[in-house]
């Protein structure tokens, strides 16, 4: 029988859209001194660290994690990279579950770090379209980064995809209502790096578009940032949480799955996430919940773009795919809704710092159900080419 | 006559070695120009019998499995991954297909494209094929608008006049716009289409209502103009750039200065502009200014011509200047 796993610690460092204060090597160091602060231990107690670092070219290095190993203190000690696109934070959750699940250690550092706008380009002299290139090396390199595959487009293919079989769905007034709401859910999130862009639905929906379907304010924003997490078995867990006085957040369920990469028979439907489905179905199997719609109070989820959140939610079993825009339309996300989403403002207000975005998003979970007493969360991550890859969590508050 | 010779990477891109310095709370930060770069003599392996077909037959391959003959395009596998590693051969498949989803088009694009945007990539399943290609996609009547290709149209491949055996020597267009013997005819080339070029447009003689909207369109312009200049959060938006546009309009002629966080907007005609910018209702562009409705847009949809695709990057730092100047005018009036 595996053991139980438990949160015992997280910490953040501000997300922002530019740090010339800090490299990456100091953001790692902030968000880990916040973790082990939070957690009442020394690095010391720490037994191994799970690096969560999507992209070498935004670090400008091949094995970005290495000089991190000595700077959080972690040196002679087990330390690993998990690198799964925009899914890397939740796989790297994963990852330092089962270890730990496992009995290979009692405690675990679960660290995200990016920084993404260090990249320029000198020909329009802005960030932007350099960030954008840069991740657009990791779409296929024979048949598709030259014909400019970006993560927006591929993303919305799959949205246009879910538009073709389920038509009426994903309106642009309900797209735009819901980053309205995220905007004014990061109001209460320090971190984040659009802390105080309050936006109406009027605003998102005169905002431009970066790739049709999508409006620049329904799109996830590029940051530099980092975040941990302490993870520990269950004796461990107890103990620590003992110390600290701060409750345990106990990880009951872990799921993934990645899809195949090319459309077409036998390989990818282009209208649904189905690692989505799958990696948050197999999650909750792990959890022992029957009835999601029950059981889920709190769901922070990797919002890329907003009609993705929307897709994603459908996927989980949230909401009926045909009915998706129920989210706003009947209130299921809005204040006083029997749904969470995003409490933190999600990636499109609080900020991508990809390999940090989903240990923030637990970050945010654990938050939430501690501060408002809940019970269950689910924590998601996705990535890759046509979302292709999805790794999510159950959080369970004692 | 001396070949052209094409770059791996071209020169534009290459800033200069140089540094400068930034200062946060009386602390100075070096920023310091770089670049990570590798250079490849890369194979096509098991894909160069694909890429060689494009490039010297104008052919499309795909790879059909003979147990259970799913024929995949481009040949990804040269043994089945479904039928236990079933090796499959290579055949040819047709040059028209149906769109297998409807295409999302790109307006702003990595920095390495943003000379071909706006553009659609899409997946087509090819007549003869069970998987998507991804292509390329344009239109030969102007910008590729939403709409115009959907889940179900049906595509040719074109064949690029000058092949270097990439993927980039085909795209798609739809099958509506062509010729039945163009749609009929294997290896259609770039050179074959009646591609319609761009043409400034021209509007009908201005009323006396026109020139008054016109006057009042200026003015407002005109101040909103001065207003980003004085913004520091506006400025950030046209930051190191510079372009002089000429705008013309039913109503009138007049200028737009960029350069470097100023903004200016003068009653003049340009002689040489770096791109006009042609509106009959100077209001769209006001609009856009003022932050109702993106000019990005009014691009789109064809209420506003641009002369050069390439300064869909100047409209995207205009839709900033104005976004930037509203958040700024919101967070004074939230204090």
């Amino acid at each position: 029988m595996a053991r139980k796993v438990g949160i015992v610690g997280a910490g953040v460092t501000p997300f922002r859209g530019k740090w010339y204060e800090k490299t990456y090597y100091e953001l790692a160091q902030m968000a880990t001194r916040e973790a082990v602060q939070d957690a009442a231990i020394s690095i010391k107690n720490v037994d191994a660290t799970f690096y969560g670092i999507y992209n070498d070219i935004f670090e400008r290095a091949a094995i970005p994690e290495h000089p991190l190993q000595g700077i959080i203190g972690m040196q002679n000690k087990f330390g690993i990279r998990i690198s799964c696109g925009g899914a890397t934070g939740a796989y790297t959750l994963s990852a330092a579950h089962a270890y730990l699940a496992g009995e290979r250690f009692k405690t675990a550092l679960v660290l995200g770090v990016e920084k993404a706008t260090d990249c320029f380009d000198f020909l329009s002299m802005s960030a932007t379209p350099e960030v954008i290139k840069s991740i657009g090396w990791s779409g296929d390199s024979f048949f598709e980064q030259k014909i400019g595959w970006s993560a927006s487009d591929s993303y919305a293919e799959i949205v246009l995809g879910y538009m073709d079989e389920y038509p009426g769905t994903l309106k642009p007034e309900v797209t735009a209502q819901i980053s309205s709401q995220l905007s004014k859910q990061v109001r209460t999130n320090p971190y984040a790096q659009r802390q105080f862009d309050q936006v109406t639905p009027e605003e998102v929906m005169n905002s431009r578009y970066i790739v049709y379907p999508f409006k620049e304010l329904e799109i996830c924003v590029y940051t530099e940032g980092a975040a941990a997490l302490i993870l520990a078995e269950e004796e461990t867990a107890k103990a620590i949480a003992k110390n600290s006085g701060k409750p345990i957040v106990w990880i009951t369920g872990v799921g993934e799955a990645n899809e195949h990469s090319f459309a077409g028979k036998n390989q990818k439907n282009m209208s649904h996430i189905v690692s989505d489905y799958l990696g948050s179905h197999h999650a909750y199997e792990m959890a022992g919940i029957k009835d999601p719609v029950k059981a889920i109070d709190i769901v922070e989820l990797h919002d890329a773009f907003v009609h993705q959140l929307e897709i994603s939610l459908a996927e989980f079993g949230l909401v009926p795919y045909e009915k998706v825009d129920s989210l706003i339309e009947e209130g299921i996300m809005l204040p006083g809704g029997r749904l969470l989403v995003n409490p933190c403002g999600g990636l499109i207000y609080c900020g991508h710092a990809v390999g940090a975005s989903n240990i923030m998003s637990a970050w945010s979970a654990r938050n939430e159900l501690i501060n408002r007493n809940l019970k269950t969360a689910l924590v998601h991550g996705t990535g890759s080419t046509i979302s292709q890859y999805t790794a999510c969590a159950i959080f369970e508050h004692e | 006559m001396t070949e052209k010779v094409q770059k791996v990477i071209p020169d534009e891109y290459i800033p200069e070695v140089r540094s400068r310095v930034v200062t946060i709370d009386n602390k100075d930060y070096l920023l310091q120009n770089d670049a990570m770069f590798t250079f490849y003599e890369r194979s096509m392996g098991e894909f160069s019998p694909f890429f060689l077909a494009i490039k010297d037959e104008k052919k499309i391959l795909g790879c059909k499995c003979p147990k259970c003959g799913i024929v995949r395009v481009p040949p990804m596998v040269t043994h089945c991954p479904d039928c236990n590693f079933t090796p499959t051969e290579l055949v040819e498949v047709e040059q028209v297909g149906k769109m297998n989803t409807t295409p999302p088009i790109t307006y702003f694009a990595t920095s390495m494209f943003l000379d071909k945007a706006p553009f659609g990539r899409g997946r087509v399943i090819l007549n003869g094929a069970d998987t998507a290609l991804s292509v390329m996609l344009y239109t030969t009547t102007g910008i590729l608008v939403p709409g115009l290709i959907k889940k179900g149209t049906e595509v040719k491949v074109i064949f690029g006049d000058e092949r270097i055996g990439q993927i980039t020597d085909i795209y798609c267009v739809p099958a509506s716009e062509l010729t039945p013997e163009q749609l009929a005819k294997k290896g259609l080339q770039e050179s074959e289409l009646n591609w319609e070029a761009p043409k400034e447009p021209e509007f009908p003689e201005a009323s006396d209502e026109d020139m008054a909207v016109y006057k009042q369109s200026l003015k407002e312009m005109q101040a909103l103009a001065a207003e980003m200049s004085r913004s520091k959060r506006a400025r950030k938006a046209i930051e190191g750039w510079k372009r002089d546009i000429a705008v013309k309009t039913k109503g009138g002629e007049f200028a737009m200065y960029i350069d470097d966080g100023d903004f200016k907007i003068e009653e003049k005609k340009l002689k040489s502009p770096d791109f006009v910018m042609a509106c009959e209702d100077p209001r769209t562009l006001l609009d856009g200014l003022m932050y109702n409705g993106a000019i990005t847009d009014s691009v789109i949809m064809k209420r506003l011509w641009i002369s050069k695709n390439l300064e869909f990057n100047t409209i995207f730092k205009l839709d900033r200047l104005a976004r930037f100047l509203a958040r700024e005018k919101k967070e004074q009036a939230v204090k």
